[in-house]
């Protein structure tokens, strides 16, 4: 069993054509990727609106994407009433807020009050963190009671953060997605965080999980940890009804 | 109890067209030292290598380039190194290194922070060029297309975000090619097969930096033929970089 924690579906605007749910599904195959939680290319680039119904609808049409409810910080009365009215589907299993794509950094008081409000409907939020932001989604779990989040790319290249924020509290987590393979970058997360902290990402179908994939497998993680990283401790985060 | 992650359909590389040995100052990782370098390749499944030396990259051009060649042999594939902040210096090594029967020079661009319009690229390109070298380069394809026109070239840096720059460029030239080390969209290798032939596709992994598994595990999985997986494996390489004589 693997659980992608950081998947999107739907096109880019690069020289690729990964738009389709098919695409998706095979890119899963390729890679023994059982369930990934997906947000909605649209609603992160662009209309989060309409692209939070539209994740909706392509999850009517495959039980092995789940999604996630995208939040535009700057927008957080969309935020509020997608939440009301999508929830309900009982297929967005997080938030997925992205920083850079809505100006939005961490530390910015819509951010901030973004964190507050998914903190409140008690769901995991993955927020884009790179560089040395990790710290900062860090703080906002400090600062936010019950807030849980995933530290999307735990830094990118800022992965030294990542471990010193994860580190600093106990609700936050990391995955490695990142398209530059750092030799050693996972390896040195998994043996400096708490093992329940790690979760399998890759950007799909942005980046081929062969990225994130070959970083885990690079890491020569012993089994039981390695099944923490594939599926356990997303079960877990995302309290899915999965078993191995 | 087994891991999740497995790999037993890695596919064999006969030769890897960017590897590193000697270090960088500004970073912490790798020393670079030749022998672990060896290591890391043989536990990786790359039989042979193309590896030019950080130290003539970054401190001392002729002293790097010599420590190069005596790597030489069946599992090295000596490639030499030129500092673009001294073109005088460069073409003089250009020569030299002809001269010693290296086969390809590699630029440094980013290292050496040096960017794609200084007059220094451009002259050293067509130097390498007229010399018979292959050129390897690092940096920005969508700047350093324009000073390698004309050139037999490996860009080492093609991230899949830049790809459809290097297709339209490499169009309009037959020697540009492209490691597949950052192309690690799930179709950026399908994309170049499609546009340009697989011959313009060649595996790179930056060992000791980067992982040397993702490129190759990208190959394995993928939907290129297991004839065009060997041929971007090394084929196209030895091709490019060992011609029958």
């Amino acid at each position: 069993m693997i659980i992608d924690v950081h998947a999107h579906w739907g096109p880019w605007f690069f020289s690729m054509e990964v738009g389709a749910l098919a695409t998706n599904l095979a890119v899963m195959d390729r890679y023994g990727i059982d369930l990934a939680i997906t947000s909605a290319t649209e609603a992160v680039v662009y209309d989060v609106t309409a692209g939070n119904r539209a994740m909706a609808r392509t999850l009517e049409h495959s039980d092995r994407l789940l999604g996630y409810l995208t939040v535009n910080p700057r927008r957080l009365d969309d935020a509020e009433r997608d939440l009301r009215e999508l929830l309900p589907t009982g297929r967005f299993v997080g938030v997925k807020i992205h920083t850079d794509y809505t100006d939005s950094p961490v530390r910015s008081p819509q951010t901030r009050a973004a964190l507050e409000l998914v903190a409140a409907h008690d769901l995991p939020a993955l927020v884009h963190t790179w560089d040395a932001t990790p710290l900062e989604l860090a703080q906002a779990c400090v600062d936010i009671p019950g807030l849980r989040a995933v530290a999307g790319h735990m830094g990118a290249n800022g992965w030294r953060h990542a471990v010193e924020a994860a580190n600093a509290v106990d609700r936050l987590w990391l995955e490695p997605c990142f398209s530059h393979t750092e030799a050693g970058r996972f390896a040195a997360v998994a043996a400096a965080v708490d093992p329940g902290r790690l979760l399998f990402g890759t950007d799909a179908t942005l980046i081929d999980p062969a990225a994130a994939y070959g970083a885990v497998l690079a890491a020569d993680l012993p089994p039981a940890l390695a099944e923490r990283v594939a599926w356990r401790n997303a079960a877990e985060l995302f309290r899915l009804d999965v078993t191995g | 109890m087994t891991s999740p992650f497995t790999a037993g359909d890695l596919p064999a590389v006969t030769l890897d067209v960017d590897v590193l040995v000697g270090r960088y100052a500004d970073r912490p990782g790798p020393t670079g030292d030749p022998r672990r370098v060896a290591e890391v390749l043989a536990a990786n499944g790359i039989g042979r290598a193309a590896v030019a030396n950080l130290r003539a990259a970054l401190f001392d051009v002729p002293t790097g380039n010599d420590e190069t060649a005596a790597l030489a042999g069946p599992r090295v594939l000596p490639v030499g190194g030129v500092d673009l902040r001294d073109p005088l210096g460069a073409e003089r090594e250009v020569d030299r290194l002809a001269e010693r029967g290296f086969r390809a020079v590699r630029l440094f661009p980013d290292e050496q922070r040096v960017e794609a319009d200084f007059p220094s690229v451009r002259h050293v390109a067509r130097r390498a060029a007229a010399a018979g070298l292959v050129v390897l380069t690092g940096g920005d394809v969508r700047r350093f297309w324009r000073p390698l026109r004309g050139t037999t070239v490996v860009f080492l840096d093609t991230h899949f975000y830049h790809l459809g720059d290097f297709v339209v460029a490499a169009r309009d030239e037959p020697g540009f090619h492209t490691s597949t080390r950052l192309l690690n969209s799930p179709d950026a290798l399908e994309t170049v097969a499609e546009h340009l032939g697989v011959d313009r596709l060649l595996y790179g992994s930056r060992t000791p930096w980067y992982e040397a598994v993702v490129p190759r595990l990208r190959l394995a999985r993928g939907n290129l033929t297991p004839t065009d997986v060997a041929a971007v494996a090394g084929g196209n390489a030895r091709r490019l970089l060992e011609p029958i004589a």
